[in-house]
C-alpha cells in the first residue's frame, strides 16, 4: 500500500507537468493557425463537432480531461490508498492534496465562465499541487521513517 | 496488535464508504431509461396558469400537420448523403452534404405557398432529419427526432410540407445528433419572400456562415469573396450563423441599416457607421447597403463579401448596433402585460452526474437534465419568460413561435419590436420574453449551443392536450 501511495503520488506530479506542457503546446499551435489567418471568437470556441482547426488544440482537450477526470480521480484514490498506507500525516497530506486539486478545478471552471484572475491563482495552484504531490511521494519513500506498529499508538487514521 | 489493525481497517473502510456511498448515490439517481416520451420527461411548469384548459380535446404530433392535400407551389428533393466536403482553400473534410453540396441549396418560397420537401436519407448512418429554424410550421413538420417524427433512417424519404406564414430569412439543419450533424455540413438557407416575390429594385444576398473543421466561410467560399454587384445597388445581405457561438458582421466603406433580425423587420431601422452587429448563433440579421463607387464589404469575421470595386477592409467597431434601442416602436399585436403565464429559464451550471457520468453539467432553474421545466401552455395563452444565464453563452432557441425581448436587465426594450427566435443570453444577463401560444404542439426550447443541447441544455414547451407518441432514444436523439 505504501508503494502505491508513493506510486500515485509521482503520477499525480508527473500529471501536472503534462497539464502545462498541453497548454503551452496548445497556446503555440493557437498562435500559428492565427498567423496563418485563422479568426478566433467565440464562434471559433464553441465549434463542436468537425475535424480540429489546429492539430495542437488536442492539448486543451488533454488539459480538461486530465484536470476534471483523471487528476481528481487519482486524488480520490490517493486518498483512500492513505487510509492504509500507513505514511506519516499520509491521511493528512492526501486530503490536503484532494482539496487543492478539487480547488483547481473550481479555479479552471471559474476563469473559463469569465473571471481572468481565476487563471493567474489556478497557475500558482499548479505548482502547489506539484510540490505537495512530491512531499506525500517523499514520506511514503523511505521505510525507515514507517513508525513500527504497536499495540497502543498507531490506529493510522 | 490485531485490535489495532482491524480498527485501522475498520477505519480505512469507512472512510471509503463516506468518500463513496454520495456518489455511487449520485450516480444511480442520475441514470435515465432508455428511451422516453418529452411528455413524460421533466417537471410539468404551469407558469401561473390553468392545468387543464382543454381536458376533453386530445390530438397527436402526426396529426398536426399542414391541412389540405393542394400541389406544392415549391418542390424540392433533398438527397443526405455522407460525403467528402472539399473547400477552395483546399481543406478536404469528410461530412455531410444535401445534393452533394454543403451548404444545401438555397430554398426560396413566397409567403402562404404550400412547400414541399422531400429528404431521402441515401447515406447518413444516424439517421437524420430536417428542422426549419425560425418557420412557424405545423408541429409535426418540426423535423425534431424523437418529439416530432422518427429519425429518417437510410434507405427512406419522409416529406416536410408548411406553408411559411411571415416572410424572412430562415436555414434548415439536421436535428437528429445535431451536434454533429449540423457542424458536418446537414444544413442550408430558406428564403421566404413577400406574396408577389421581392423588390425588383434590391439586390437579395444570402450569406450563410458556417465554418467546416476551423475554416469560416460564406455559402462554402472562403476568403474575400467578390460579388456581382455595382456602385449605387442596393443591397441586402441575408447573414445566418450556423455556428455554436455569436458571430460579428459590419460594413467596411458606407453605412448600413440593420434591416431585419431572425425573420422579422426592424421597424424604421436608422442608418448606421461604426457599429458592428451580433448575430446570435442560429441567428439572422439581414443587412441593408448602397454601394458606394468605392465599393464596400460586408466584414464576417474572417470571410467577407466584396461589393463593387474592390476596397480596403476595416476592423470591427468596438460599438455593438444594440437592437433594445435601435428602430422605432410598433404595436405587437398582444398585450405582453397581462401575461396568462409567467416562466423562469435560470441556466446555471454544476459538478453532477449525468446520465450516469461525472462532469460539469447545465442547470435549468437549479435541476439538472432529465428533470428540467415542461412549460405547459393553454392555445392563445400570452406567456412571459425570464430567461438568465449565470454561467457562458446561451443562444436560446424556441421552435415553432417568435418571442418579443421586451426587457434586459430590467432596461426596457424602447427600439422597434424585437422579435427573436435566437437570442443571445451572456453570462450575468437576464432577458424578459414574451409570445403568444398560437402553434399547438411539442415544442423544444433549448440552447442552440449544439454542443450545450446534447449536454442537456433542452426544455420544451408542452400545449394541452397534445399527445406524442415518438420516443427519445432508440435511434432518435435530437441534440
Amino acid at each position: 500500500m505504501r508503494s502505491a501511495y508513493r506510486v500515485l503520488a509521482y503520477v499525480i506530479a508527473a500529471e501536472v507537468v503534462v497539464q502545462a506542457a498541453a497548454l503551452a503546446w496548445m497556446f503555440s499551435g493557437l498562435g500559428r493557425w492565427i498567423q496563418d489567418g485563422g479568426v478566433l471568437d467565440k464562434a471559433t470556441m464553441e465549434e463542436e463537432g468537425g475535424p480540429l482547426p489546429f492539430p495542437e488544440l488536442v492539448g486543451i482537450i488533454v488539459h480538461g480531461i486530465n484536470g476534471q477526470v483523471l487528476i481528481p480521480l487519482l486524488g480520490v484514490i490517493l486518498l483512500i490508498v492513505s487510509f492504509f498506507a500507513r505514511v506519516p500525516r499520509g491521511v493528512v497530506i492526501a486530503a490536503s492534496l484532494l482539496g487543492l486539486i478539487v480547488l483547481q478545478v473550481i479555479l479552471g471552471m471559474t476563469a473559463r465562465g469569465g473571471v481572468p484572475i481565476s487563471s493567474m491563482v489556478h497557475g500558482a495552484n499548479a505548482l502547489l499541487i506539484f510540490a505537495v504531490a512530491l512531499l506525500a511521494a517523499n514520506r511514503a519513500r523511505s521505510e525507515a521513517t514507517e513508525p513500527r506498529p504497536s499495540a497502543s499508538a498507531d490506529v493510522g487514521v | 496488535m490485531w485490535g489495532s489493525r482491524r480498527r485501522r481497517i475498520v477505519a480505512g473502510l469507512t472512510g471509503c464508504a463516506l468518500l463513496l456511498a454520495p456518489l455511487a448515490w449520485m450516480w444511480q439517481a442520475s441514470l435515465v431509461p432508455r428511451s422516453y416520451s418529452v411528455a413524460e420527461m421533466g417537471t410539468p411548469d404551469l407558469g401561473g396558469g390553468a392545468a387543464h384548459a382543454h381536458p376533453d380535446h386530445r390530438v397527436a404530433v402526426p396529426d398536426l400537420t399542414e391541412p389540405g392535400d393542394g400541389t406544392p407551389d415549391v418542390r424540392v428533393r433533398l438527397i443526405a448523403r455522407s460525403d467528402t466536403i472539399r473547400l477552395d482553400s483546399g481543406q478536404e473534410m469528410h461530412g455531410l452534404t444535401l445534393n452533394g453540396t454543403s451548404p444545401g441549396p438555397v430554398i426560396r418560397a413566397e409567403v402562404g405557398q404550400l412547400v414541399e420537401v422531400e429528404l431521402f436519407n441515401e447515406s447518413v448512418t444516424d439517421g437524420t432529419t430536417l428542422h426549419w429554424h425560425g418557420v412557424e410550421v405545423p408541429n409535426a413538420m418540426d423535423g425534431v427526432a424523437g418529439v416530432t417524427q422518427d429519425a429518417v433512417p437510410v434507405g427512406s424519404t419522409f416529406t416536410y410540407r408548411f406553408r411559411p406564414p411571415r416572410a424572412g430569412t430562415y436555414w434548415y439543419h439536421s436535428h437528429q445528433v445535431s451536434h454533429e450533424q449540423v457542424p458536418r455540413g446537414l444544413i442550408g438557407a430558406l428564403v421566404v419572400e413577400p406574396r408577389g416575390g421581392l423588390d425588383s429594385e434590391t439586390t437579395d444576398l444570402v450569406a450563410l456562415v458556417h465554418s467546416y473543421g476551423g475554416t469560416r466561410t460564406v455559402n462554402g467560399a472562403t476568403g474575400e469573396i467578390p460579388v456581382d454587384a455595382t456602385p449605387g445597388d442596393r443591397v441586402r445581405v441575408r447573414v445566418i450563423n450556423t455556428g455554436n457561438g455569436p458571430i460579428s458582421a459590419w460594413v467596411s466603406g458606407t453605412p448600413f441599416r440593420l434591416a431585419a433580425i431572425d425573420a422579422s423587420d426592424v421597424h424604421r431601422p436608422e442608418t448606421v457607421t461604426d457599429r458592428h452587429v451580433q448575430v446570435t448563433a442560429g441567428g439572422r440579421a439581414d443587412l441593408e447597403l448602397v454601394v458606394p463607387a468605392s465599393g464596400a464589404r460586408v466584414e464576417l469575421s474572417g470571410p467577407s463579401l466584396v461589393l463593387g470595386p474592390d476596397s480596403p477592409a476595416e476592423r470591427r467597431p468596438e460599438a455593438r448596433l444594440d437592437p433594445l434601442t435601435y428602430g422605432e416602436p410598433a404595436p405587437l399585436g398582444f398585450d405582453p402585460e397581462r401575461p396568462d403565464r409567467r416562466f423562469d429559464y435560470a441556466i446555471g451550471r454544476r459538478p453532477a452526474f449525468v446520465r450516469g457520468r461525472p462532469g460539469l453539467w447545465w442547470s435549468i432553474n437549479g435541476h439538472l437534465y432529465p428533470d428540467v421545466p415542461m412549460f405547459m401552455v393553454a392555445e392563445k395563452d400570452v406567456v412571459r419568460v425570464s430567461i438568465t444565464s449565470r454561467s457562458d453563452v446561451h443562444p436560446m432557441h424556441l421552435h415553432g413561435h417568435r418571442m418579443v425581448v421586451l426587457s434586459r436587465d430590467g432596461q426596457p426594450a424602447t427600439g422597434s419590436p424585437w422579435w427573436v427566435d435566437s437570442l443571445n443570453v451572456a453570462p450575468g444577463e437576464t432577458y424578459e420574453v414574451a409570445f403568444v401560444a398560437d402553434n399547438p404542439g411539442a415544442w423544444m426550447f433549448h440552447c442552440h449551443h449544439l454542443g450545450h443541447a446534447a449536454e442537456g441544455l433542452v426544455a420544451h414547451l408542452m400545449y394541452h392536450g397534445v399527445a406524442v407518441p415518438y420516443r427519445i432514444g432508440d435511434g432518435n436523439v435530437p441534440e
